[in-house]
């Protein structure tokens, strides 16, 4: 794997069965991401675009296949192995139920920043500043039922970029955003791709998310079908 | 994280007021209860301790070796004075007596009964028992009232006599022969106690000398020691058995000389743990329904957090340290109540006289003032926490082993 790549994943399967019936999520998957893309995997609902994030993302095991990510065969990992790889090198943008709902906005981004250990002012002078650059600027103190979905989902990616991690995993993060605001993340997103050089895996079939991408994968019946180089 | 974990606690729990409020009310009126109860325990046990030791029995005894298995007055101490040198200046005594018991016939125009006299000191005996506050009709012995008699009341009422009436005891002389002696009754006693009123008749020890013909100034069956507490018996015990030539004398706890006392208080306290138990189980089951519930409400919270990284450990923690702020928050408020109302009846008593011949009859007052103790406070305290350590096991077992990604595609 040369250096500039962060992620390779090989043959990798998913199959879920429902009574005698096999359904492949993933088939065979080969993918590939290199440092600093901002990638968007499309496809049709239930094309295998959320199952490959999760498999990404450690939040699932493949049936079969190998993931290597920044160098590490993270499927040989152990269950709390695999806790601390998230931790300290992937950031996650989800559809919806992004926050944790008891705590404030400036709490949620500091979170995975106390996980990590981080002195209490640290964490929250970075989850200020991050909050910040997002465009929350005084809506720190509220609790993600004081916001509006737009200003959740700006949390989210506050939260994700906040620990810097090598790689951020975002599914469908405009899907419950109208178009303004949906457009309004995404350029958000390709903004600190660019400006901090962060690796993006985006899962959306929005129009406004591939128009972004620097890369755009197509999924279709749980194989990637055209990885189009932009 | 211990901070953020009990702030995470306090917050889900507050977002469900209902819910969290009517398992609070629950867990605080099951602490409550059990708080009173142990505090009632604890009152009614160290009353019938109390009662049983100063009724008339003290908290120690000494007797002449085999005494206590073979009540008969040929094994009495013919000289106490070696007992009495053993007791001058030794600590936590607060007084001693000497007594002369035995077994006999009273008969008093023509009825008969079984009677246990007791041959007292009246001065001494004011200091070491309670029999001196229970003479309810006459007047307590004196000294110089050689043939003076006091009876426990419902014995009178057998032998149908009065204050001033005759009565002629007859008991077996070391010797064996049958010696009698004519008495006067002097005055009435009523304890309570059954073996007290059916059973006691009080006359001067230097009568039941003379008349069982035990001759000599110090001769005793019993010296009867009242410690100054329960808690200093083992060291005057001790203490005693290293001044005393034991083969001459037996030293006896109060629970040696009657076991049924100390049976009685270690049923009572095996009773408290059974309540306590039931109680904890009441309450395990209760926070455990209500933690089940909120994890299945938070599965994809749950799911979320060990996306960000939580670890499994961590999540499990999170969970227990809810249910241990649930199980404060019901036990607190429990807590103070419970210790509320055991200091209210402390003060003013819980009377239960209606149930009094039941409660004479274990050596109890029919009054009760609950007794909160450390001992029975920090008993609560922890089964509470065990309870809640338990019952936050499971669902903290369940939040920590979901699938992240399965956990958040739960609706």
């Amino acid at each position: 794997m040369s250096d500039d790549i962060l992620l390779q994943a090989t043959d990798l399967c998913k199959y879920y069965h429902s009574g005698d019936l096999n359904v492949a999520a993933l088939d065979h998957v080969n993918f590939q991401l290199k440092k600093a893309a901002f990638t968007v995997l499309s496809g049709r609902s239930g094309s295998g675009k959320t199952t490959l994030l999760n498999m990404i993302g450690l939040l699932d095991n493949p049936d079969t296949g190998s993931l290597h990510i920044a160098g590490e065969d993270v499927l040989a990992l152990s269950a709390s192995k695999r806790a601390n790889f998230r931790l300290q090198r992937i950031g996650f943008v989800f559809q919806a139920y992004n926050l944790i709902r008891v705590l404030s906005a400036r709490e949620n981004v500091a979170y995975v920043l106390q996980l990590r250990g981080m002195a209490k002012k640290e964490r929250l002078d970075i989850a200020d500043r991050w909050l910040s650059e997002v465009g929350l600027e005084g809506l720190e103190g509220r609790r993600p039922d004081q916001l509006s979905g737009g200003q959740q989902q700006r949390v989210a990616v506050a939260r994700a970029l906040a620990s810097e991690p090598a790689l951020i995993l975002a599914d469908e993060p405009t899907a419950n955003l109208d178009s303004q605001h949906g457009e309004s993340l995404m350029m958000l997103m390709r903004e600190l791709n660019e400006r901090c050089g962060m690796t993006f895996l985006i899962a959306s079939h929005d129009p406004v998310a591939m128009a972004a991408a620097q890369q755009c994968v197509y999924m279709q019946d749980g194989k990637v079908v055209s990885p189009d180089i932009r | 994280m211990f901070r953020i974990y009990m702030r995470l606690g306090l917050r889900n729990l507050l977002l469900y007021p209902m819910r969290t409020g009517l398992t609070v009310v629950g867990l605080a009126v099951g602490i409550a209860a059990l708080t009173f109860l142990s505090a009632m325990n604890n009152g009614w046990l160290q009353n019938m301790k109390a009662n049983f030791v100063l009724t008339q029995m003290g908290h120690v005894q000494v007797h002449a070796k085999g005494f206590e298995k073979s009540r008969r007055i040929s094994d009495y101490m013919h000289a106490t004075s070696e007992v009495d040198k053993a007791l001058q200046n030794m600590p936590h005594i607060q007084a001693w007596t000497h007594r002369i018991r035995v077994s006999g016939l009273a008969s008093a125009a023509g009825a008969n009964a079984s009677v246990l006299v007791s041959g007292i000191e009246p001065e001494n005996e004011k200091k070491v028992s309670r029999l001196y506050g229970f003479v309810q009709q006459g007047e307590w012995l004196r000294k110089a009232d050689k043939r003076g008699v006091l009876l426990g009341d419902v014995l009178a009422e057998r032998l149908s006599v009065g204050l001033g009436d005759k009565v002629v005891l007859m008991a077996a002389s070391p010797e064996g022969d049958i010696a009698s002696e004519v008495f006067r009754v002097r005055g009435l006693i009523h304890s309570g106690v059954l073996d007290v009123d059916n059973l006691l008749a009080l006359v001067p020890i230097s009568m039941a000398r003379d008349w069982l013909g035990l001759g000599l100034e110090g001769a005793a069956t019993d010296v009867v020691i009242r410690a100054d507490a329960f808690t200093s018996v083992d060291g005057i015990v001790k203490n005693l058995k290293q001044r005393l030539d034991t083969h001459d004398f037996e030293v006896l706890r109060w629970q040696e000389i009657d076991p049924m006392a100390e049976q009685w208080t270690m049923f009572a306290d095996v009773y408290t743990w059974i309540v306590l138990l039931v109680v904890i189980i009441v309450v395990l089951a209760e926070v455990l329904n209500t933690m089940l519930m909120s994890m299945y409400d938070r599965v994809r919270e749950f799911g979320l957090m060990a996306a960000l990284g939580t670890g499994q450990g961590q999540l499990f923690a999170m969970v227990v340290c809810e249910t241990l702020v649930l199980v404060a928050m019901g036990g607190v408020l429990g807590f103070v109540l419970g210790a509320a109302a055991s200091l209210y009846f402390a003060e003013y008593g819980l009377n239960l006289s209606q149930y009094a011949t039941a409660f004479s009859f274990m050596y109890m007052s029919p009054i009760v003032y609950p007794e909160l103790t450390l001992n029975g406070c920090a008993r609560i305290l922890i089964a509470a926490m065990v309870g809640a350590v338990l019952a936050g096991i499971y669902p903290a077992w369940k939040a920590s082993r979901l699938n992240p990604a399965a956990a958040m595609r739960e609706v």
